[in-house]
């Protein structure tokens, strides 16, 4: 037999697209996404810059000026203390922002160790893990960060650990559902043939593998986080005067809303946009990263 | 069958017990004695009030009191107003904030169900896409904005409706119930969209629509029995946040109940009161997810192999 030379163009091969590649491109077309994406990162940005952007202080008052409307001097108007109200909602956007991040990766951390453990070892070990997993579920957790906030007061730190200590449950549900899934596959059982030793392949192996599922949760997690952020500070349980942040805003602006109604309505709209953004950026990253589930 | 129910309900034993543990021990941890006040307390009275709360036992014999009284029902007194107990506290904010928490469920479930089904039956076009960003608003607008929303247009703008207590006024109880159904009647809404549209898919329903069942008997009796499942297993979880989340609109609306009730304690650092109140709660919410575990049980037969 011989073999014919094959016209081989390596020019005109179609250059192999990876799973990411294809997802991103799946997620540009999906305006709504895009546009979330589009809002999160100029809201990152203005957060960053806002010691050197911001118009105002945040915490110097203007007695003689009272509340006014929104103003060319004033976009958004100012509270009754004279404060512009744009600055306070740029620096409660650096809280926000910061809680949501924060408390997101702590719970991204404990959430996907956890998981990852109890799915690929699975058995006795598995079970007990995720019993406590269960335990925890049921517990009343706003309710234990409130116990907690009285305890031990109200500092930042603890509003970021209470909190991502509440959030990694179900990212261990679900990252230990697809380890689970992960695990029986030919490539590992190769890295086991060649002496691989056991926490190397679940970080190393197995976690990576699991990237799809975690992002999407991860972009879903961050606006619970904000919520419930915001949610504390309405109640006066979260971040303290004078520092702002866009619940304890929310919280002065109902108090006043009957006079001053832009003090609720702005700080309102800009939380509300926010999670829009998020939301509709964790729908789309679904589509796209798991083209099996999307649009029916 | 049986025996699956009753081991379900003596698993949830030994999570009160642990709740109730860890909450007592939280509360102990916590710095400053109760009766910390700005004039200083002589010592002799001090003595004599740590006397009358038992609080000059060892700490696990102070547990087992405390664990006794509370199997008799008994919440112990306040720390901060000795003239009342947290039992009669309980009992007067408990009955307002059940009624509450039930009719916002009942608007999460009738209007997130409905919304949700309508959405599954034409996928992709009007019909799905308003009820679906509906619940896309309802979802990204928390409670603590919806519900001054409300309040602004209308109570104050169209003046239709009370906007502050609680069965004093007729229809003061309209806008707290929608303000806190509104949010899981949005996630009810993508969870029933979600299930109708698997279970639509499913060969038996295909089966049942050539045999010739009308389309309406096909989604009623077949279709939404399936696809129920995921809007059960969420339940549980959802009465947990209707009971925090009863926090906000009962301070809204300002609304005589255990929330209320639970933040005043809060801020009073009335630590008898607090540590009640968390263990009731706890023991609703632990009680709510049985009754949903449960009731996925019954609905599914498939899950009773499982241990």
């Amino acid at each position: 037999m011989s073999t014919e030379a094959v016209d081989f163009d390596l020019n005109r091969l179609e250059k192999g697209r990876s799973l990411w590649q294809d997802a991103f491109s799946r997620l540009k077309k999906n305006t709504l996404a895009m546009g979330g994406l589009v809002f999160l990162l100029l809201l990152i940005v203005l957060a960053v810059l806002t010691p050197w952007i911001a118009p105002y202080s945040y915490e110097e008052q203007n007695l003689m000026l009272g509340a006014t409307p929104p103003s060319a001097e004033h976009w958004f108007g100012t509270d009754i203390f004279g404060r512009d109200q744009l600055t306070r909602i740029l620096y409660g956007s650096r809280i926000s922002l910061m809680v949501g991040f924060i408390a997101t990766a702590v719970a991204l951390c404990i959430g996907v160790t956890w998981g990852t453990i109890a799915g690929y070892i699975g058995g006795r070990v598995d079970a007990l893990m995720m019993r406590f997993v269960d335990i925890l579920y049921a517990l009343p957790f706003t309710i234990f960060i409130i116990l907690l906030t009285v305890v031990f007061g109200r500092s930042m730190l603890l509003l970021f650990l209470a909190i991502g200590a509440v959030e990694w449950l179900t990212m261990a549900r679900i990252v230990r559902g697809q380890v689970m899934a992960i695990k029986h596959q030919e490539f590992i059982e190769a890295a086991v043939a060649m002496g691989m030793s056991r926490p190397r392949i679940m970080f190393k192996h197995v976690a990576p593998n699991v990237l799809g599922p975690i992002i999407i949760y991860t972009t879903l997690t961050i606006p619970s986080v904000i919520l419930l952020e915001s949610f504390l500070s309405f109640l006066g349980l979260g971040i303290q005067a004078p520092q702002s942040s866009w619940g304890s805003l929310i919280s002065y602006g109902v108090e006043t809303m009957e006079e001053y109604p832009w003090l609720l309505i702005f700080p309102a709209l800009t939380l509300s946009m926010t999670l829009f953004a998020l939301n509709f950026l964790g729908d789309g990253l679904r589509d796209a990263l798991d083209p099996r589930v999307s649009k029916d | 069958m049986l025996r699956i129910f009753l081991q379900r309900c003596l698993s949830a034993i030994p999570v009160l017990f642990l709740v109730v543990l860890f909450t007592f021990i939280l509360i102990r941890l916590a710095p400053g004695g109760p009766f910390d006040d700005e004039r200083a307390v002589p010592p002799q009275v001090l003595e004599n009030l740590n006397k009358r709360y038992h609080l000059d036992d060892p700490i696990h014999v102070q547990f087992f009191d405390y664990v006794k009284h509370l199997l008799q029902g008994d919440f112990g007194p306040s720390f901060k107003y000795p003239s009342r107990t947290v039992t009669e506290v309980i009992y007067a904010g408990i009955p307002v904030t059940l009624e509450l928490s039930l009719y916002a469920f009942l608007v999460a479930l009738v209007f997130g169900i409905t919304s949700g089904v309508i959405a599954s039956l034409k996928p992709n076009t009007l019909q799905d896409y308003v009820p679906m960003s509906a619940a896309m608003i309802g979802i990204c607008l928390p409670s603590f904005v919806l519900g001054p929303l409300l309040i602004l247009v209308f109570g104050i703008q169209l003046d239709w409706l009370p906007v502050s207590g609680w069965g004093v006024t007729p229809g003061d109880k309209i806008l707290p119930s929608i303000t806190l159904g509104a949010g899981y009647a949005a996630y009810l809404a993508r969870l029933s969209r979600g299930g109708m549209l698997e279970t639509l898919s499913q060969d038996y329903i295909r089966t049942a629509r050539a045999k010739g069942l009308s389309g309406w008997r096909v989604v009623f009796h077949h279709a939404l029995r399936g696809a129920l499942a995921p809007v059960v297993s969420f339940a549980g979880p959802a009465v947990a946040g209707l009971l925090s989340g009863s926090f906000v609109v009962e301070t809204i609306y300002q609304i005589p109940g255990l929330g209320r009730f639970y933040l005043q304690a809060a801020f009073n650092r009335d630590y008898t009161m607090i540590l009640g109140m968390t263990i009731l709660f706890a023991f609703l919410i632990i009680i709510c997810n049985l009754l949903a575990d449960l009731l996925l049980l019954w609905l599914n037969p498939k899950l009773r192999g499982r241990k």
